[in-house]
């Protein structure tokens, strides 16, 4: 049982009343944040909004929102009292929290900057950003390690840690890229500032804390802590990649480009990402699959194999990864098609990065189409998942790698 | 008979023919082998030069790639009977399913054979003590309220049907109808659509687009001209280009009706037809160069001429045409390692120069001298022998041409040199203060010693050039045109509500599962015996768990001592 699991089981935080109340709290903040963006004073102003949001203005607009949702669910829960159980709120009441607590880490690591007089554009490297990220690439290393040495030695020590460097590389990882955000208008009189989500080296940050949310939410679900060897391993990967990235000079926070110039960005790059991340949690659960049926060909008494979800826990979370990262990933090509709409002048024009999305989805369309059609065994079904992803990986890096003479976002530069 | 026989074994064959045309391999089947297919494109470039393809693969492959349509491959016929057999599969897909469906739907089967029930996974069974069957219906519907209940009684046993996310199957009606609306969507973008491009110059108007048409160019005219009052590049501060602007005024049968900014993300509309800003170049400014020959001593003279036009000079026979103008030229100065320091070079002014017999080649020259720290380094060009702008090589010359003196005081000193013919360092010094009295007399300018080494070095570089004269620029008159894509596409709309159908189908398919509750209740022992069993048509790891709690709830609801209870 993981750490998170025990803990909200134990506090009635996140039960019954309290959990409604908070959760009305978080949407009353929401509704704020909305509202600020909408009527407030200095008008809404796309990229430099974190800084509005932490004016005096923006904490009065999220506070009043605060308060009264919190009042309001209070009210109707005494008023009526199975108002107040609502499986919904609680289920997602632990998001919100999650995303408060990243803001205001986020909010403490700007004290941790330097002075402005030492920072400057040419040479970045004293961001505390930068350190951050260190914490993050040690925290995931050292997480996939302990998930791996786990499947040897389930001792529950080493499972606490290799799930609580996950749930923390998360935390500091999610903080960092707002910390990013922040720090990208520190240069240039804030003439730069844009949202963590414009190059590879910040995508591939992105990608690696939603891999590791996706997996941390089957483990809390379900018993499958030895699928996370394989999850984490693949993050692990990434990481090195990372590493190698920010040693070539692509970890600087640079201007963004024209085409690159638009809230369809914020909206589009991440939720790609939520599609590449649960592919890559199925292709982690691929290869659990295909490890354990190898391993059981063996040797079915060997001892990994008690640590093991079985075979069909493990198709079965397969499948359940891609059933978020599918309609993510449609949603997220639809509006890189709406995007393309209203920069280019068309929603589709085989530019190779769209049709490697599409190939991507006609892949996993494929595999939802093999689950459900009779005679083809969990065996193929693994295969999918891994080969899938190996797609997806094409897809993110190798358009850009390899077809870059092609590739034609940002035709104008 | 034998006419009745044709027909029957004509349906057998379209029955058969449909019941292939909707099937799952088959799916998968098109699935896959389009997505192959769409590789290819990506892997080809596409709809490039004919030479580049005939110089990249040779002849035999490039004919065989072009027989196929590979250099413009999603447009090859191929192709597109491809994603109309995806169309035809998934409409039989429909026809075939969707009244099947539906009736399941609605249908209110309750019985269930003894036989059937047994093989589902999921039950269990308990004994209750109540007053009839009835009463305990009422009991479980009542502790399972969101669920949807039917009953039946059949030869005193009680049959009882609940039912939850009974739409599930409307995901799957409307995924598959959402991609044919979007295939057809498509269909209309490129059926009755249009899309091209227009390069307007600044001050001038312009009606015509162009687009490409296979692998050749079309141009058609628009019901409207579009003129460019000006366009603009904003810059960060470190050189990256930060917005392209173009300030545009739409003519419609004589009259402004329209003037507006456009920028990349924010294109202008009118008339159903979107404007959008795509590229910009140089749109023929003109530039002012100042030939400085480099043998004999004519004194330098200015020639006007303008970007794309090629100007002969017949004094010296060269000729020099105008290929581009700059405004800026931002370059990292730092030598490599250190931290980048970028600098702007000032205006430049590319061309070719040709005559003489020598190898034509592409010069890339500067209004301003280079400036280091505040020092003047004398004036650059660049050269690219290859006439490829990535292989320019900056080459000092030394001289601040843009100094009249600097040069007259080179030309001078360079003069009594091959006069002279002196050799050693005592005579060039000599030759050096003669020049310099010469041109300044006894008034040296400030920054002699600077402008006297600009010139030794001078002495050293120009001379090694082979060109007898060199164009420096001089003055310009900047024009750029803008590059607008113009686009009209009534496909959009419908690929948008297909686009929203098939998310919103998705949703339905891939998170709400169809559950089926039973329980059959019979008389037995003087008490009731109540079998439940449970199937959900996915996502058993949650259903397994959602049972116990259904269990639970029944048992309770029906006052049942679970300890009791006889385990399947
Ligand atoms: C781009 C094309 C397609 C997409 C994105 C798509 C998507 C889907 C999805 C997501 C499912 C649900 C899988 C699940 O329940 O987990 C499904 C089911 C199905 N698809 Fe498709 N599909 C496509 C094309 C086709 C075609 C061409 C056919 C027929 C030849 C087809 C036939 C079916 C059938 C029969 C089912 C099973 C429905 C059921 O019984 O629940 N699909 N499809």
């Amino acid at each position: 049982m993981s750490m998170t699991q025990s803990m909200a089981a134990a506090s009635p935080w996140f039960q019954g009343k309290p959990a409604f109340v908070r959760f009305w709290a978080y949407i009353g903040l929401m509704l704020g944040a909305t509202g600020l963006a909408l009527w407030g004073g200095d008008g809404y102003s796309e990229d430099s909004y974190i800084f509005q949001l932490t004016s005096m203005q923006g904490v009065l607009w999220l506070g009043t929102g605060l308060l009264l949702g919190a009042a309001l669910a209070a009210i109707a829960s005494v008023a009526k009292a199975e108002w107040g159980e609502s499986p919904l709120a609680e289920r997602l009441v632990s998001w919100g929290d999650g995303a408060v607590l990243m803001i205001a880490m986020m909010a403490l690591f700007t004290l941790f900057e330097p002075s402005a007089s030492a920072l400057s554009y040419e040479d970045q490297s004293n961001l505390f950003s930068i350190k951050l990220i260190m914490a993050m690439n040690v925290l995931f290393l050292f997480s996939a390690i302990c998930y791996i040495l786990m499947l040897f030695a389930p001792e529950s020590f080493v499972a606490r840690m290799a799930t609580g460097t996950a749930w923390m590389g998360v935390y500091v990882g999610g903080s960092m890229l707002l910390l990013r955000w922040y720090e990208s208008y520190l240069f240039m009189d804030g003439s730069i500032g844009h949202a963590p989500v414009s190059n590879l080296y910040e995508v591939f940050m992105l990608l690696f804390c939603i891999t590791v949310i996706v997996y941390l939410q089957w483990e809390k679900r379900y018993q499958a802590q030895a699928m996370g060897a394989f999850v984490m391993a693949l993050v692990a990967a990434g990481v090195f990649f990372e590493i190698w990235l920010g040693s070539i000079g692509q970890a600087d926070i640079k201007p963004l480009v024209p085409a690159l110039q638009s809230y369809w960005m914020k909206i589009h790059v991440p939720l790609n990402f939520v599609g590449y991340g649960s592919f890559a949690v199925a292709c982690g659960a691929g290869m659990a699959y295909l490890t354990r049926q190898w391993l059981e060909q063996r040797n079915p008494a060997m001892k990994v194999l008690k640590v093991f979800p079985s075979l069909e826990q493990l198709d079965q979370l397969a499948y359940k990864s891609v059933a978020v990262g599918f309609p993510a990933f449609t949603l997220a090509t639809i509006l890189g098609a709406a995007w393309a709409a209203e920069a280019w002048g068309g929603y589709w024009s085989w530019d190779p990065k769209e049709t490697w999305a599409l190939i991507v989805w006609l892949v996993y369309g494929a595999y939802l189409h093999v689950r459900i059609s009779h005679g083809w065994q969990g065996r193929t079904l693994a295969w999918w998942t891994v080969s899938g992803f190996l797609v997806t990986v094409f897809c993110f890096l190798g358009v850009n790698m390899y077809l870059s003479g092609l590739h034609s976002y940002g035709r104008l530069s | 008979m034998a006419n009745m026989r044709r027909m029957s074994q004509r349906s057998v064959f379209s029955r058969e023919l449909m019941h292939r045309l909707s099937s799952m391999p088959l799916a998968i089947t098109l699935l896959t082998v389009l997505a192959l297919a769409s590789v290819i494109g990506t892997v080809l470039q596409q709809n490039q030069a004919q030479q580049d393809y005939l110089q990249q693969f040779g002849p035999l492959w490039y004919w065989v790639f072009r027989s196929l349509g590979l250099f413009d491959m999603y447009h090859t016929w191929w192709f597109l009977v491809l994603l109309g057999f995806l169309m035809v599969s998934l409409s039989f897909c429909l026809w075939r399913n969707v009244p099947r469906m539906l009736k399941e739907m609605r249908s209110h089967k309750v019985y269930i054979s003894e036989r059937a029930f047994s093989h589902i996974k999921q039950q269990r069974r308990w004994l209750v003590s109540a007053d009839s069957a009835e009463h305990i219906a009422d009991k479980l519907k009542q502790a399972l309220k969101e669920w949807q209940w039917r009953q039946e009684e059949r030869d005193g046993v009680l049959y009882l049907r609940a039912d939850r996310g009974n739409r599930h199957k409307w995901g799957y009606i409307i995924v598959h109808s959402a991609i044919l609306v979007i295939l057809v969507g498509g269909w209309i973008s490129v059926q009755f659509g249009l899309r091209g491009d227009m390069a307007v110059v600044e001050g001038s108007s312009e009606n015509e687009i162009s687009y490409l048409k296979g692998t050749h160019t079309e141009y058609k005219t628009m019901p409207f001209d579009v003129r460019c009052n000006s366009f603009e590049i904003n810059f960060y501060p470190n050189g990256m280009p930060s917005e392209f602007r173009s300030n545009l005024t739409i003519i419609d049968h004589g009259k402004e009706v329209l003037t507006s900014d456009i920028i990349v993300n924010k294109p202008l509309y009118y008339k159903g037809v979107r404007i959008y800003q795509a590229s910009f170049g140089d749109g023929g400014s003109h530039v002012k160069l100042k030939l400085f020959d480099l043998q004999g001593d004519r004194p330098p003279r200015i020639i006007d001429t303008q970007v794309y036009q090629t100007y002969k000079d017949d004094i010296s026979g060269f000729s020099f045409e105008i290929t581009d103008f700059r405004p800026h030229n931002v370059e990292n100065m730092a030598a490599a390692g250190q931290p980048k320091d970028f600098q702007d070079l000032g205006p430049s002014v590319d061309f070719v120069i040709r005559g003489n017999g020598l190898k034509p080649v592409k010069m890339r020259s500067f209004l301003q001298p280079l400036e280091i720290d505040g020092e003047n380094r004398g004036s650059i060009m660049m050269i690219s022998t290859t006439g490829d702008k990535r292989d320019f090589q900056s080459i000092g010359l030394g001289l601040d041409l843009t100094n009249p003196k600097e040069w007259a005081l080179y030309h001078a000193f360079i003069s009594r040199l091959q006069r002279l013919k002196l050799e050693g360092k005592n005579a060039r010094r000599m030759a050096f203060k003669s020049a310099m009295e010469e041109v300044f007399g006894d008034q040296r300018p400030k920054n002699f010693q600077q402008m006297a080494v600009r010139v030794i070095n001078g002495v050293q570089a120009l001379p090694q050039l082979p060109w007898a004269v060199l164009p420096v620029l001089d003055d310009y008159d900047q024009k750029y045109y803008t590059g607008l894509q113009l686009a009209k596409d009534p496909g959009m709309n419908v690929v948008w509500a297909g686009s929203a159908l098939l998310v919103w189908g998705l949703c339905i398919m891939l998170y709400i599962s169809h559950r089926k509750l039973w329980f059959i209740i019979r008389p037995q022992d003087g008490q009731w015996r109540v079998e439940m069993a449970g199937i959900s048509n996915r996502n058993p790891l949650n259903f397994n768990r959602e049972f116990h709690t259904l269990l639970s709830r029944a048992e309770q609801a029906t006052a049942h001592n679970p300890s009791k209870g006889v385990d399947e």
